[in-house]
């Protein structure tokens, strides 16, 4: 069998597999075991998987993952989320669609201590959903807002796909979060326009008036401030020096367990779920980089990766255009996949590609910029259709909600497009314009 | 499977409180070494290995609660026994998968209690964090053979994406 015909049948049974429900992991553990056997054989094989759970579980590296996601579930169960929409809403207030305004702004400053963006909709439409209903928003506005708002999570740093990103490439997690700061705050106003073009042109989705009550100081103080003391203390110390990223998200977990604690809102059985929603992302994403490692391991002994780096490279393209037809590739393989399998399964083949093409900077910048791009087409991928996680899951959670009508998925679907819209516009603007990427990156040492 | 799952919940409270000793025991180091110049000696290689440990400990829960994602695309429109014995299959194969995993780990921690392997710093033994992860890792084999032979759980019919990422 050539190189490529056994790469090709790897893939084959992976996507076998995928097909009847296998969990994706198991998925690429198995196929690439199956390759790994029949290119080395049994010896190398199990030597191999003695020591890889070991190896990718006990890493200091990578202990960064669950201390983000631990993090974000503190925030998430910590009662901070409610005083903050309160804000947000108050400052959007004034505007038509102001609510709906006031759910991203709530979105993006959960994100700003939040890398999650699953847990990012789940938080703010806890709060938000009722609220926003009851003042005469339709279910295709309000869950299309949160279900976008959402993907903020993910957008502005701290991100969980970055973090994993960096880890694949090697690259610097803080200069990464840095790029992903100015790509954040476009997507954060991206979707508040996106809102008021939306309750303008297409009438009946918004109330014209907002009744919200103003806020005095101390109030908003309330909303925003532990979030905004968690965030200056993790990305202040990150920043300037007095820690890593990885003890940043020690830090970061420590002070918004802290901030839960002063807002009294904590007790064991609370603690508990913050441990077993961490349990299950975090387990997830570990067993996936397992299957991972594997199918990569096995694809690499046919050679057939660095092989189609070389000749991608020999065909002389323009590299953005490189660039651009992975990201369509990652549109199509994200609608029926998981956007972090997507990444883990494809970036160890893309980026060799990518290092090897000429984009007229320097390696990390392009290495850095390329994140922010594989970063930008994960949170499509949240939103899209068939399978948007992010509005099956806000969906899912306004059911059966009481005096309100719930939402078909149909409605939830359209209620995204226009911020898919804006999506796709910011990536493309991303795409050809780099320097906006890398604006606070030039900064940093 | 009330005995599984309440090991499972056992599990991942106790890598739940492994992590927050790594975020308090990060602090204090942090706090240390900006003030008085003394870190905790080896602070990194007790947060690698309690971080092993403890995502160890995470895999039974997640598999209980089926956490781990799959692809919906394909099948969406068969019927529900249909997905529910296809998931029964993969349950099967992840209960194999894991057992091959426990499987090598064992031998991996016995090479390595053999060859003596530790930390760099401190020299924490290397077969230690082993023993601590073949526990969970076997429970998760078995609670997913479980699944695949019994089915699931009545209150966790459906396969639950809300801790996705």
């Amino acid at each position: 069998m050539s190189a490529i015909q056994l790469a090709l049948t790897i893939f084959g049974i992976m996507l076998l597999l995928m097909a009847v429900r296998v969990p994706i992991a198991v998925c690429m553990f198995v196929a690439g075991a199956v390759g790994y056997v029949a290119q080395a054989g049994w010896g190398p094989f199990s030597s191999f998987l003695n020591s890889q759970a070991f190896a990718r579980f006990a890493s200091y590296d990578l202990s960064v993952i669950p201390l983000f996601i631990l993090m974000g579930h503190f925030a998430t169960q910590g009662g901070i989320s409610k005083a903050l929409f309160g804000f947000a809403a108050s400052v959007m207030g004034r505007f038509k669609g102001g609510l709906a305004m006031g759910a991203v702004l709530a979105c993006a400053a959960f994100g700003a201590i939040c890398g999650s963006s699953v847990a990012t909709a789940a938080t703010i439409t806890n709060v938000a959903y009722d609220e926003m209903r009851k003042h005469g928003y339709s279910g295709r506005l309000t869950t299309g807002t949160l279900a976008a708002g959402g993907t903020l999570g993910i957008l502005i740093p701290p991100s969980v796909p970055l973090v994993i990103y960096a880890i694949l490439t090697e690259q610097n997690i803080a200069k990464l979060f840095a790029a992903a700061m100015v790509p954040g705050i476009i997507a954060m106003l991206g979707y508040m326009v996106a809102i008021g073009v939306y309750v303008r042109l297409v009438p009946g989705h918004a109330p014209e008036h907002d009744q919200v009550s103003k806020l005095n100081i101390l109030e908003s103080i309330k909303g925003i401030g532990p979030i905004a003391a968690i965030f200056l203390i993790v990305f202040g110390g990150i920043y300037g020096g007095f820690f890593t990223p990885t003890e940043g998200a020690a830090v970061g977990a420590f002070s918004t367990f802290i901030a839960a604690l002063l807002k009294r809102e904590m007790n064991w059985d609370k603690f508990k779920k913050c441990f077993y929603a961490t349990a299950e992302s975090s387990a997830m994403i570990f067993l996936i980089f397992l299957g991972a490692d594997l199918m990569n391991a096995s694809l690499a002994l046919t050679q057939v990766p660095s092989q189609l780096a070389q000749l991608v490279g020999s065909w002389g393209l323009s590299p953005v255009m490189v660039v651009a037809a992975i990201m369509l590739f990652y549109v199509v393989l994200g609608a029926v996949m998981d956007e972090l399998s997507m990444i883990l399964l494809t970036i160890p083949i893309f980026f060799p590609m990518i290092m090897g093409l000429d984009f007229g900077m320097s390696k990390e910048y392009t290495a850095i910029w390329f994140g922010i791009m594989v970063l930008m087409t994960v949170g499509f991928g949240m939103l899209a259709p068939p399978v948007g996680l992010n509005v099956y899951v806000v969906n899912s959670m306004t059911k059966g909600r009481k005096g309100l009508a719930d939402v078909p998925i149909s409605e939830s679907y359209k209620g995204v497009m226009p911020f898919l819209i804006t999506d796709t516009i910011r990536t493309i603007v991303l795409l050809l314009f780099p320097a906006i990427s890398l604006y606070f990156v030039q900064y940093l040492q | 499977m009330k005995l599984l799952e309440n090991l499972a919940k056992f599990c991942a409270v106790l890598a739940g409180v492994l992590l927050t000793f790594i975020t308090l025991m990060t602090c204090i180091s942090i706090v240390g070494r900006e003030t008085i110049g003394k870190t905790i000696s080896g602070d990194f290689e007790l947060s690698g290995v309690a971080a092993g440990a403890a995502i160890a400990l995470f895999m039974p829960w997640c598999q209980f609660k089926r956490g781990n994602i799959m692809v919906d695309f394909f099948t969406a429109k068969a019927s529900e026994t249909t997905q529910n014995n296809l998931e029964r299959f993969g349950a099967f194969l992840l209960a194999a998968v894991m057992a091959l995993v426990t499987w090598r780990t064992v031998l991996g921690g016995l090479n390595a209690y053999s060859s003596n392997s530790g930390t760099m710093l401190l020299g924490f033994p290397e077969y230690a964090v082993y023993c601590a992860m073949v526990p969970p890792l076997a429970l998760t084999a078995l609670i997913a053979l479980h699944q695949g032979v019994f089915g699931f759980a009545e209150d966790n019919v459906e396969a639950n994406p809300e801790f996705a990422v």
